[in-house]
């Protein structure tokens, strides 16, 4: 018996007698050294780690067959096979860079992405709920971004020569069809959706991917947040009304609620306004999340909203301000997106979901009915493929369907008219992201799009490149054709109009540090098929054409001085359209030539404050004046919008903020345009009326209060 | 027969027993090189040596505890935010290694709140809320495993003494909970001679701006 353990014990040290060495160098595909690689026999203890000139060296105990690994950050996993009998191997290993997501080349022509991830953005999440002058609203936000021109009596966004109807609102990859709350005529609407909702938002001022369609000009693609993470309740007392929301957080799923009533009533009460209300706007809201996880990695998202708002307020005629028109506005709103996400395995991932929008606007003017109606519904299947670490495939198809009715009593003929429409679209779209190193990637695609309304089947290119030479700087190029059916107005009478297109070609360099970031970019847009009076507004055709180009800088700098975050982003545009009613080309009103944005954020800790400051410049805009020959078209000029706005959050406690904010804090006079009578007076000139701010200043007050098991959570990513 | 098997037995046991004083001895001197390291690559040396050794111990969440110490120590130094995001990257993949062979372990998951609460350092005021919260739900997750883990509650005390500087608000709660911290550094000790032993200093550190 001792024998045969003897030999046992023999043979288990006999395998440690041999012994091997192995050395080398390791090495990246330029030749260069890599210092501080990991070089190992699988599966065991023997290794090291390789020097500052790459070598390495080790002797290893391990015998027979073997795996020698070697592995290092951001360059791929090394394996060969190595017969280890006591001869000293030598090995010469060069390392494959990785296509690194963080460093690496990324498409940024047209592009805007703010995400709260590492993944370097030009802007975070919460930098848009914090922009002074903005309100917490996206759209207000994203003004202080290049490309976009300020039309401060809309509120919405206008990108590059385009009007806010070429600005379409994706969510999760769903579309939103009224992105916009309703306002009284030339005062600015908010945004349905609140910036803290969201996760990540891109904005594309051009050039953006072909899974988007139906936006001339730029796609705003805001993605909700993931699972809850902990339970809070949350309660805002504002100047404008109340909201409590609540999150309770399980395991797998999170719920989400919150109530919303706002009322502008004691606030214009208090502060005297250009409008003439009869009523002033009030609404309620409600909005519901569920997030389910489902399986290893799937994720289902359920998001929806219903609002309704309404007001009555006074028109006076121009000529004779006496004569006053009623007009009462109630609008109805729901929306509801579901979508779900899951890997189908290794290379494979699926991305699928369906969104209902219901939009009702009920006009009565002085008592005679007047509504519009949209409804659409949207389902879409996205494949994503990586077929590997370089090729990213994607590919899908959705269906939206829409259906808008308009529907007024005549007076005359006593009876009720209806303007409908109905408009199904289908769309299958494809796209490959082709890295061929850290330095360079390619991305192409195409849109297809059958319109059954007027039985038009179109394909849309996209092409994007960027280029990286160096560490920090990059170029990109973007170039696409995008189409947008014309609006409901036009296409309840006219069913067979075509879509209206654009073309873009966008240069782009940049330069993304940590905490720096400078931009520069310059587009050309390409309008036809626009929408054309052919002598009366009865007859539309699409023989409308335009241009838009220009050039864009931006700077962000959120290191120099302590604590200070700030951007400066400035906009050239010339842009010219032929379309509607317009005799010739001619500069549309939308349009200004020069925008510049100055925002400044400063967290001050001795008075547990972040201050915030907005500047905001735009040229004069034309306007039409009906008082001149029509050669003249849109030649008179408003003068320049200029807007100096600030807030202030201050922090008495962990779980309470206390946030106030005034626009436009010098009182400017803001003149954004003119209204002319309809009918010239008696000595044969139209008058007109200046549209203007609807006060001279917007003052807000609000109080949030967080309660929850954690102390160190508030709303101030909210605000 | 019946010899034959004790026995070989014995021999599995004798050369496991061999295999353990190798694991120990082999994972106390990176332990050591980790606790004694001054620079990134002294970190990189033995964050390699811990893989290697997490690579042939397959059952053992200590490696992978010590790597991903290594790596959040280098994170804490490196300047660049991407940079340091990937070290941190690096420690989290580290931990869930770790969490699979050892679900039940606090002083992975106070490990795991440590990773979110250097990601706040990298960008406070966008990550601040996110991170910040999602470190102390962490530390709390660590407690409620082990109340008595010295490393938690001082990593917890940590985070409410930031908070509480960058709120201006009283510091005494934070002060209260590195005072139970420094009472556990003294009488912990774990049946595992190579189970973790690190933050007293930090903590006796954060002590002296209390009183």
């Amino acid at each position: 018996m001792k024998f045969i353990a003897l030999i046992l014990f023999s043979m288990i040290s006999q395998i440690s007698w041999s012994q091997t060495k192995i050395s080398g160098v390791v090495r990246d595909v330029k030749g260069e050294p890599i210092p501080g690689a990991n070089i190992m026999i699988k599966d065991s203890y023997d290794g090291t780690s390789s020097g500052v000139d790459g070598t390495f060296s080790f002797i290893t105990e391990e015998s027979g067959t073997q795996v020698l690994n070697i592995t290092f950050v951001g360059y791929k996993f090394f394996a060969q096979e190595v017969e280890l009998t006591g001869k000293p191997i030598i090995i010469e290993v060069l390392l494959k860079e990785e296509i690194n997501q963080l460093d690496g080349v990324v498409i940024s022509a047209g592009s805007f992405t703010a995400g709260e991830e590492k993944r370097r953005t030009i802007l975070k999440a919460v930098d848009i709920a914090t922009t002074a002058g903005a309100t917490a609203d996206i759209a207000g936000a994203l003004n202080t971004l290049p490309g976009t021109q300020k039309v401060g009596e809309t509120g919405r966004l206008f990108v590059r020569g385009g009007d806010d109807s070429e600005t379409r609102t994706f969510i999760d990859g769903m579309v939103v069809l009224d992105a916009y709350g309703p306002a009284a005529p030339n005062t600015p609407s908010r945004g349905r959706f609140l910036p803290f909702m969201f996760k990540g938002t891109s904005f594309s001022t051009g050039g953006y991917s072909a899974e988007y369609g139906q936006a001339l000009s730029s796609a705003l693609v805001l993605n909700s947040k993931d699972i809850a993470e902990m339970n809070q309740t949350d309660i805002g007392i504002l100047s404008v009304g109340a909201d409590v929301a609540h999150t309770q957080v399980w395991d797998r799923a999170s719920v989400s609620g919150k109530i919303q009533y706002t009322n502008i009533r004691p606030y214009f009460g208090l502060i005297n306004q250009e409008v003439d209300w009869r009523i002033p706007p009030a609404s309620g809201e409600g909005s519901f999340a569920y997030r389910q996880k489902s399986g290893k990695d799937g994720l289902f998202k359920f998001f929806g909203n219903v609002n309704h708002s309404s007001f009555s307020l006074y028109n006076h005629n121009i000529l004779d301000p006496s004569i006053r028109q009623q007009v009462d506005l109630t609008n109805n709103y729901g929306y509801g997106n579901g979508s779900y996400q899951q890997s189908l395995n290794a290379n494979w991932s699926l991305r699928t979901g369906i969104a209902y929008s219901f939009n009702q606007n009920k006009t009565k003017v002085d008592g005679l009915p007047l509504n519009e109606t949209e409804e659409g519904i949207h389902a879409k299947v996205v494949f994503e493929h990586s077929a590997h670490d370089q090729l990213e495939l994607r590919m899908g198809g959705e269906i939206i369907n829409r259906f808008y009715e308009a529907t007024r009593y005549n007076i005359v003929s006593d009876a009720t008219e209806s303007l409908s429409l109905s408009e199904p679209l289908s769309s299958a779209f494809a796209e490959a992201e082709y890295y061929v190193s850290n330095h360079f990637v390619a991305k192409a695609g195409g849109r297809f799009e059958y319109n059954g309304l007027n039985n038009e089947a179109n394909v849309d290119p996209r092409l994007s490149l960027a280029y990286k030479p160096g560490k920090q700087g990059q170029f990109s190029f973007a170039y696409g054709t995008f189409r947008q059916s014309p609006l409901n107005q036009y296409l309840r009478t006219h069913n067979q109009l075509d879509a209206q297109r654009a073309e873009h070609f966008i240069l782009n360099y940049q330069i993304l540090t940590d905490r720096k970031t400078f931009r520069i970019e310059t587009y050309y847009k390409k309008y036809s098929d626009l929408i054309k009076f052919n002598g009366a507004p009865t007859m539309l055709t699409n023989s409308g054409t335009g241009y838009a180009k220009g050039i864009e800088l931006f700077w962000r700098d959120n290191e120099t001085i302590k604590n200070v975050d700030y951007w400066i982003s400035y906009s050239f545009l010339d842009t010219k359209r032929d379309y509607l009613n317009f005799p010739a080309s001619a500069v549309p009103s939308f349009a200004s030539a020069h925008n510049f944005s100055f925002v400044y954020k400063h967290f001050v800790t001795a008075i547990k404050s972040q201050l915030g400051f907005t500047y905001s410049y735009s040229s004069g805009r034309t306007y039409f004046n009906p008082n001149k020959p029509a050669d003249q078209f849109n030649s008179d000029k408003t003068p320049s919008y200029q807007d100096m706005s600030a807030n202030i959050a201050y922090l008495p406690k962990n779980n309470l903020i206390i946030y106030l904010s005034c626009t436009n804090l010098l009182g400017r006079d803001n003149i954004f345009g003119y209204e002319y009578s309809v009918l010239p007076n008696t000595a044969g000139v139209y008058e007109s009326r200046p549209i203007r701010q609807p006060a001279p200043r917007f003052l807000f007050i609000g109080v949030f209060i967080t309660i929850s098991k954690n102390k160190s959570i508030n709303q101030l990513p909210n605000l | 027969m019946k010899t034959i098997n004790l026995i070989f037995l014995m021999i599995i046991a004798v050369t496991s027993w061999a295999n353990d004083d190798k694991y120990y001895e082999q994972i106390g001197k990176q332990i050591q090189a980790v606790y004694t390291a001054k620079t990134t690559d002294e970190y990189q040396v033995a964050i390699n040596a811990l893989d290697r050794i997490a690579s042939a111990e397959k059952t053992r969440w200590e490696p992978y505890y010590y790597s991903a110490f290594g790596n959040i120590m280098i994170a804490t130094r490196e300047k660049e935010s991407s940079k340091k995001d990937s070290y941190l990257d690096l420690a989290l993949t580290a931990i869930e290694k770790g969490k699979s062979l050892a679900p039940g372990e606090s002083e992975l998951i106070a490990l795991e709140g440590f990773v979110h609460m250097i990601r706040v350092t990298v960008d406070p005021a966008s990550r601040g809320q996110q991170y910040s919260g999602l470190a102390m739900q962490t530390f709390g997750k660590a407690l409620g495993m082990n109340p008595t883990n010295p490393r938690a509650l001082a990593l917890m005390a940590q985070m409410q003494y930031g908070t509480a500087q960058f709120f201006g608000a009283s510091t005494a709660e934070a002060c209260s909970m590195a005072r139970k911290a420094q009472d556990q550094f003294g009488i912990s000790k774990s049946q595992n001679p190579i189970a973790p032993a690190w933050g007293k200093e930090m903590n006796v550190e954060l002590l002296k701006t209390c009183n």
